[in-house]
């Protein structure tokens, strides 16, 4: 084949495109109805390390009516290959064109990648713009966290899965296979999807602007069409599809481990959160279901490592007695046990301890802010005592490198708290000096990342710092920290700034991303390929000013271009929780019992589930 | 310890998994056939596998070599079911056998290897033709081929000395090379290299790329 033989071999990496990789579906495809593309809009490294894609890849192959192959972004080499060849994108499993399946799945997980869902849709010669596709081409649909601010896509997209997806995809393939059979048209059928709860068909909605040129509001043009998109929710983690026969990829991907989603949600509120907004409530997997799905794990991967992923596990009810259980049950197949991320505090430091027996790679806390008082005003639920026993048993335990991640720009920084990020990394150091670590082993990694407002968050009304700023911010704390041992790293301030307009984007950016996308822009997550003047230049075609969008300062009772989105609390909540932050007054963890009153849980009908927390079943 | 020489062919779309990430497949799918593979001791431990020779990305392999140890003894008949249920796509058991624990590396043990290349020919070719282009090619003196050293600098180098033989037939519009050549640590030519620098001097018609395979590799004579 022309692919295998003639192309390949003359790309970097072609595992990336060869598929084949262990568990990888390979179905008949004359004897299935439906055929479903799974797209990641980055490259196959990147995209093989998503938990998300593996639910989905599993739900859908285990309908006989339907399958669902994969495609990831071809990396510039691979895509003047394929112009040259003219080969138009192709999924890994079949090699068969994307125009070929019914349906093309993206998946949202962060604003900078958008561009490349034009260019992955250009490669695969399918016209860009909702539009100009008619039934002939596959639906494009998208889902996942950047869903919940939709409109920035919305030219591109013809439907968005607002919420989780597991349950959704069900019902929205059920009604495709039946639009198939009866032959409807593509408005015909997008219209019947908008009768389940959680699809946004974007082309139903039109949007109102004042005369000032903001947002005014958006109203369904069919009155068919609800309001408001509620989003997804699955109610029984426990019972939900899993995937206990993940594709195992055959060459180095960013994360080479097995995954087992421990809980959903987070309670801790973090202000600037967005993750911990959206996928609210808390819901914990039964330590019975964590253990057994382990086991099946191992036995149909074949990783050496276990990796417990949530958005904060060590608050796992459980975590202490299911580490324990796993590393006793595994660790004699050479199977260890991994946590993605920690809390700051000597708890976390005691679970690390646990499944670090073997490898000791660095230790990463996020205090996020330098002062006490920044950190109440974002409900970081962290003491400079908590963090300061975390490293300090770290460093006693034996670990000599430790990452600190703080936050710059955040509503209400000021001098004192740039301060406190550099003082704050100058004791952790001190720590591990007074723990005896040699000179040159002792490492402090400072990762400063810029605040990016996001929709849903109690900070969506905020503006971002201004670009110059930002950087001034960065070149002062780099001026303070020149101690040895001690590193700093920034993120670029640039693709903080794209970040934020698209983050509280509105419909109109669509012409940005075309501009974007015909000058060129695509992996802009990448600083390889990340060029901000060609995305000035772009919002300047397209008449827009992306500080406008950045650095707007919203008022309560601004109309906001996601208002139509439904995450199931109350925006009121939002408002209550951005004063209590200008107030510097913390709000508790839900998980305690008491109740902040985001509304969600009686919107959605739904409660938190923890997980019982006995030590042996 | 125990040893086993497993014998597996390459090809598909396992022709694209290199020679580094080969370690991590084979370890993989031992794990999933429940083999108790033999490891390293150490702070990274890995497992006790190697193989015989590199073989290039996108070159499919007909019969590869791979010693795998293992910490029990396990009969060769359930490795094999075991292990040929467990491998990615592409990637086909031929057979496993046991290798004395006393043996000299895979890597040490072989020498030669035959190659084949197939490629569609633009426009028509004779055998006759063909051959007389390798007799031409092989009557060379010396065959230079460029290559990269350590530090990136070019290095001139004459592989004639590890050719052994080679050959060429068209079928229709198929042509194929075959070629006997030195592999191993010493002396090693690679195949592309030897196809690139024959047709810089015959100029053959081509219509796209040679698709290339290592057909066998061969063991010195002990």
């Amino acid at each position: 084949m022309d692919l295998m033989d003639q192309v390949l071999p003359l790309v970097r990496k072609p595992a990336r495109y060869a598929g084949g990789e262990w568990n990888a579906v390979h179905k008949n495809w004359g004897e299935v109805d439906l055929k479903v593309a799974f797209a990641f809009p980055d490259v196959y490294e990147v995209g093989m390390s998503h938990l998300g894609l593996q639910i989905l890849y599993g739900i859908v192959n285990s309908r006989p009516d339907a399958l669902m192959e994969r495609v990831f972004a071809p990396w510039p080499d691979m895509a003047e290959k394929m112009r040259e060849h003219k080969i138009s994108l192709f999924t890994l499993e079949s090699q068969r064109p994307l125009r070929d399946f019914d349906v093309v799945a993206f998946t949202l997980q962060y604003e900078l990648s958008f561009s490349n869902i034009l260019y992955m849709l250009d490669l695969a010669g399918i016209p860009l713009r909702t539009e100009s596709r008619d039934g002939e081409y596959p639906l494009i649909i998208a889902g996942g966290p950047c869903a919940f601010n939709p409109e920035p896509m919305a030219d591109f997209i013809d439907l968005f899965v607002i919420g989780e997806g597991e349950e959704v995809i069900n019902e929205l393939l059920d009604v495709i296979a039946g639009g198939k059979q009866k032959n409807l048209s593509k408005r015909e059928l997008l219209l019947k999807t908008t009768e389940i709860p959680g699809v946004y068909v974007p082309s139903f909605y039109h949007v109102h602007y004042g005369e000032d040129g903001a947002f005014f509001k958006i109203a369904p043009t069919d009155e068919s069409v609800p309001e408001r998109v509620v989003k997804r929710v699955i109610k029984d983690i426990d019972q939900v599809p899993f995937p206990l026969r993940p594709v195992v990829p055959s060459t180095e991907v960013v994360h080479e481990r097995m995954m087992i989603e421990v809980l959903r949600g987070c309670t801790r509120g973090c202000r600037f959160c967005q993750a911990g907004m959206i996928y609210r409530p808390v819901r914990e997997k039964e330590r019975g279901t964590v253990l057994r799905q382990a086991a099946e794990l191992v036995r149909n991967t074949g990783y050496d490592e276990l990796s417990l992923v949530s958005l904060s596990t060590s608050d796992y009810t459980p975590v202490q007695g299911v580490i324990k259980a796993l590393v006793d049950e595994h660790a004699a197949n050479g199977v260890s046990v991994s946590l993605p991320s920690l809390r700051a505090d000597q708890f976390s430091v005691d679970l690390a301890k646990e499944v670090q027996r073997v490898r000791r790679s660095s230790l990463t806390f996020a205090p996020e802010a330098g002062t006490q008082r920044l950190r109440d005003v974002i409900n970081k639920g962290v003491t400079e005592d908590d963090l300061m026993a975390a490293a300090g048993a770290a460093f006693r335990e034996g670990w000599r490198s430790v990452k600190l991640y703080f936050m710059i720009g955040l509503p209400t920084e000021s001098i004192e708290d740039l301060d406190g990020i550099s003082r704050l990394a100058r004791e952790v150091l001190a720590l591990g000096k007074r723990a005896g670590i040699p000179r040159g082993r002792l490492k402090v990694t400072v990762s400063v990342s810029s605040f990016v407002p996001k929709a849903h968050t109690a900070f969506q009304w905020e503006p971002q710092t201004p670009f110059g700023d930002l950087k001034e911010k960065q070149a002062y704390l780099s001026g303070m920290a020149r101690d040895r041992g001690l590193t700093l790293n920034y993120h670029d301030a640039g693709v903080s700034f794209i970040e934020a307009v698209f983050a509280r984007g509105d419909r109109r950016l669509g012409q940005v991303l075309s501009k974007a996308f015909e000058l060129g822009c695509k992996f802009d997550g990448w600083s390889e390929h990340f060029n901000l003047e060609k995305w000035l230049k772009a919002f300047k075609l397209a008449g827009l000013d992306p500080a406008w969008y950045a650095y707007r300062r919203y008022d309560y009772s601004d109309p906001l271009p996601w208002d139509h989105i439904n995450p199931g609390f109350s925006k009121r909540y939002l408002a209550l929780e951005h004063q209590r932050a200008m107030e510097g007054i913390t709000t508790g963890d839900c998980r305690t019992g008491s109740c902040p009153g985001c509304g969600l849980c009686g919107a959605l009908e739904i409660e938190p589930v923890l997980a019982g927390s006995e030590r042996d079943v | 310890m125990f040893r086993y020489r497993v014998i597996y062919a390459k090809e598909g779309p396992a022709r694209y998994i290199s020679h580094l990430d080969l370690l991590r497949v084979f370890d993989r799918a031992a794990r999933r056939a429940g083999l108790p593979v033999a490891y390293t001791q150490g702070f990274n431990p890995h497992p006790k596998m190697s193989f015989a020779a590199p073989l290039s990305v996108g070159t499919e392999g007909e019969a590869e070599f791979a010693d795998m140890e293992l910490t029990r003894d396990i009969p060769v008949a359930d490795m094999e079911s075991a292990l040929a249920g467990s491998m990615p796509q592409g990637l086909r058991l031929i057979g496993v056998s046991k290798a004395p624990e006393a043996a000299p590396a895979l890597m040490a043990m072989v020498d030669r290897a035959t190659y084949s290349a197939r490629a569609r020919l633009a426009s028509p070719l004779q055998n006759e033709e063909l051959a007389k282009a390798i007799e031409v090619f092989l009557a060379r003196p010396q065959i230079i081929v460029e290559r990269r050293g350590k530090a990136g600098e070019k290095k001139l180098y004459d592989i004639k000395p590890g050719i052994f033989a080679m050959s060429g037939s068209v079928n229709n519009d198929i042509i194929v090379i075959k070629a006997d050549i030195k592999t191993g640590s010493s002396g090693n030519v690679r195949f592309e290299e030897l196809l690139a620098a024959f047709l810089e001097e015959s100029l053959l018609p081509l219509q796209g790329r040679f698709v290339l395979a290592r057909t066998g590799l061969l063991f010195k004579r002990s």
